[in-house]
């Protein structure tokens, strides 16, 4: 609970910096398909090992996940068609005949209909929500953040002994 | 990481380091994971795994299930279960069958591919009947009967029919309960009473129904006024055709004018004779009533029939259902773990994640989802000689890949429970469209001792002692049924205990000299229509026996019902009888005057239209002779004339 509330608490101190915006944008990506997966999937571990390995912010990939879980639950109905439609192409049965008899590729769950069209369809959503996220984010920091920071009482917090204490810190700690 | 945006952001601020895209710092936390993950697979996995294993066959099997040890391997993927115990749900004291140890070892390969494949298992030290070190916990039956299947609901409807206590109820009466203090608080809720009810209301509905479709129908002052004008005919006196014609004219429009009256009089004089004809007919059904309410009142007091099929299915029926629920309850089980051969797949509701459809894409010598593919089963006496063995041969999810059925045979014995001579074959074949089921069963010897065949307050009937052998076999096609099954039962030492002394000395003598008890049984049908035949020599033994003592009882209990069923509605159906025919009589009254009038009226106006057609022919006749008389007139003279 520790590292998921210091996750939460990284993700909104980065985005009311002015860095790390393809991190956050590539959280919500991952997030989504990671939402968009089973729970205990080869793919939800892959994706997970990559947001452990790679600078992605794992914040946003957390938040983002337990939102488009709900996203995808409302979807089913919706994957389940896309994903029958997929697996009963004749043309796509050959390659689904040599994934299925593949070893650790059935642990993806290829072959049921809601994951694979969950699969597919969050395949094709990452890349709008990581650029829609990206831009989001820069109109956050624009008109929000700034707004925020040129008014008064903002001013007035800075000034204090306490608040160039805390930068202090935070320039120390790295 | 910095793009455009970000330079409109004051650089005021302090800049973090620049990090590469790789998070190293990640890496120290990951292999405390991985370590975390190892020390629980090695030190708490199994008890886990145990423990998981235990609640899901105390689930399956209705009562506790314990495992006393089990180890696994991940690097060999094997797994160790070793002491297994299934309580018996019906003497929780005593285990199904205990088993020494299941050892087994799957297949990497499969596993990679997300299938349980196992080349080997071996089931070692099965015994069954074995006693517990302490009761086991028996599972709660669910509220709703066995199963929601509409097989389910045939075997629970069967169920309750065999359970019902004949031997005792027979031996009650032996004892000398007296049916008329029980009779007299019964009778006053008779269906045949309530029917005699509801007729009389019906036929008051009726005689109300024809009196306002009599009052609808043309009235005698109708008929009255086309007798006017019939009369109004000139029928004599007639000069020449024209008037004839004229009256026949006439007499046709009156025609048209009574058709139209007299069909409505004719058609309810016609609806009231099968109407009435209907009544009658639903009042006979009074009978079947009454025989219906004389059954259930004998049903109420325990009266049963005294008869070798009833008797038969009141000591082995259950025995028999049991089976027959079993065969049910594993075909069950047996065709959702082993889709049929292009059984299409139903529909999940697509509500909760993870569901949706399952494909196969499976290829020849591809594995399925499970596959066992040979398990051997041993037991060994303590000098090491086999007592048991057999083997159980692919057990899969999908048989249409294995290409072959699942079979299980087993051979040997039971020494410690007294068993020899077990022989047993399950076939499995699901390869075709129409899913088939077989079990062939053999017991050679079986011991016997203290086995209750009734039990009630008045009377219980068991073996002491016997030795058993038994024969089953069970073939379930699809939907249609054969189970068939044949026990015998020799030195046969009975039990009986009753309160009364008749009671007995009627099973005594009716016990007397039988030594051995055969059971045949054959359950055929479809589940949904079962045809039950069971035969015993005990049930044949008993039914003579105590014919001697009940006869007489039975048949005047039975009469006195009779009597008193038809005493209690006898007033009642008198008077609807009698009111029957009122309203019969004088509907038909009714309706005869006026039938009386039409038919009065139509031979009138046939005989009128047979005078004047007659009329007609004669006049038409006459001047038919005066014209040929002229002519041959004229012939004459052109004759004289040349």
């Amino acid at each position: 609970m520790t590292i998921l509330l210091k996750q939460l608490f990284a993700l909104i101190k980065l985005l009311n910096s002015d860095t790390g915006t393809n991190q956050i944008a590539a959280g919500f990506a991952c997030g989504l398909i990671l939402g968009f997966a089973p729970l205990l999937s080869l793919q939800g571990l892959l994706v997970l090992v990559c947001i452990f390995l790679f600078r992605i912010q794992i914040g946003a990939a957390l938040l983002s996940a337990a939102f488009f879980a709900v996203i995808a639950w409302l979807l089913d109905p919706l994957s389940d068609a896309v994903g029958s439609a997929i697996l009963e192409a004749d043309a796509l049965r050959p390659v689904f005949t040599t994934l299925y008899n593949m070893p650790l590729i059935p642990l993806t769950r290829f072959y049921n209909s809601i994951t694979m069209g969950a699969g597919v369809v969050s395949l094709l959503l990452a890349p709008l929500v990581f650029w829609g996220s990206k831009k989001l984010i820069l109109v956050y920091r624009t008109k929000v953040v700034e707004r925020f920071r040129n008014s008064q009482w903002w001013k007035l917090w800075s000034g204090t002994v306490l608040f160039k204490w805390y930068v202090n810190y935070e320039k120390l700690r790295g | 990481m910095k793009n455009s945006a970000d330079k409109a952001i004051p650089a005021a601020r302090p800049t973090p380091r620049n990090k590469g895209p790789i998070r190293f710092e990640a890496i120290v936390p990951l292999a405390i994971v991985i370590g975390v993950l190892a020390l629980y697979f090695t030190l708490f996995f199994d008890a886990h795994l145990r423990r998981a294993l235990e609640y899901g066959a105390t689930s399956a099997n209705r009562a506790e299930v314990d495992i006393g040890k089990l180890d696994t391997s991940l690097w060999h993927a094997s797994v160790m279960i070793g002491n297994i115990e299934m309580t018996d749900p019906a003497q929780p004291g005593r285990n199904r069958v205990q088993i020494g140890s299941i050892d087994f070892r799957m297949l990497w390969d499969a596993l990679l591919r997300g299938k349980v494949v196992i080349n080997e298992a071996s089931i070692n030290d099965v015994q069954i009947d074995t006693p517990r070190k302490s009761a086991g916990r028996v599972l709660p039956v669910k509220a709703g009967g066995d199963g929601s299947g509409y097989g389910n609901k045939i075997l629970a409807q069967m169920k309750e029919e065999f359970s019902g206590n004949v031997l005792g109820d027979l031996a009650a009466i032996a004892a000398g309960a007296n049916p008329r203090e029980q009779l007299a608080s019964m009778g006053d809720d008779l269906k045949s009473s309530a029917q005699i009810t509801a007729l009389e209301k019906s036929l008051d509905e009726k005689k109300q129904q024809w009196q306002s479709r009599i009052a609808a129908l043309p009235k005698a002052g109708d008929f009255t006024a086309l007798q006017r004008r019939l009369s109004g005919v000139k029928l004599d006196n007639l000069q020449d055709v024209a008037q004839i014609q004229s009256s026949l004219q006439e007499l046709a429009a009156i025609r048209t004018d009574f058709d139209a009256k007299s069909k409505p009089v004719r058609d309810a004089t016609s609806t009231l004779g099968s109407d009435l004809a209907a009544g009658k007919e639903s009042l006979s059904g009074l009978d079947k009533i009454v025989s219906e309410d004389v059954r259930s009142l004998q049903a109420r007091m325990h009266l049963p029939s005294l008869d070798t099929r009833t008797l038969s299915r009141a000591l082995f029926g259950m025995d028999v259902l049991g089976k027959v629920q079993q065969a049910h309850g594993y075909m069950e089980q047996a065709r959702s773990y082993m889709p049929v051969k292009g059984e299409k797949k139903t529909a999940a509701p697509v509500r909760a994640r993870s569901s949706g459809h399952d494909y196969a894409f499976g290829r020849t010598n591809s594995y399925p989802r499970f596959w066992l593919r040979k398990a051997l089963i041993s037991s060994r006496l303590q000098g090491g000689a086999s007592a048991l063995s057999g083997q159980i041969l692919d057990v899969s999810t999908d048989q249409s890949l294995v290409g072959r059925p699942m079979v299980a045979t087993i051979k040997g014995d039971f020494p410690q429970q007294g068993i020899s001579g077990v022989r047993a074959e399950l076939v499995i074949n699901h390869l075709t469209s129409v899913p088939i089921e077989r079990l062939s069963m053999e017991v050679a010897q079986y011991g016997v001792a203290g086995r209750s065949l009734v039990s009630s307050p008045s009377v219980e009937l068991g073996f002491a002692q016997a030795e058993g052998s038994a024969k089953f076999s069970a073939q379930l096609r699809g939907d249609n049924v054969d189970v068939l099954m044949a026990n015998q039962f020799s030195k046969v030492a009975f039990e009986t205990k009753a309160q009364s002394d008749v009671v007995r000395e009627m099973m005594n003598a009716s016990l007397s000299g039988l030594n051995s008890v055969n059971l045949d049984a054959h359950v055929s049908g479809t589940w949904s229509n079962l045809d039950w035949k069971l035969s015993t020599n005990i049930a044949d033994a008993l039914e003579r026996g105590m014919r001697r003592y009940l006869q007489g009882k039975m048949d005047e209990a039975r009469a006195r019902i009779a009597a008193m069923v038809n005493g209690k509605i006898a007033e009642q159906r008198k008077r609807m009888y009698a009111r029957q025919a009122e309203i019969e009589s004088s509907l038909k009254s009714a309706l005869a005057e006026r039938q009386a009038q039409v038919d009065k009226l139509r031979a009138e106006l046939d005989a009128a239209r047979d005078k004047l057609e007659e009329r007609k022919k004669a006049f038409l006749g006459a001047q038919q002779d005066k014209l040929k008389q002229g002519s041959d007139k004229l012939l004459d003279n052109l004759r004289k004339k040349f």
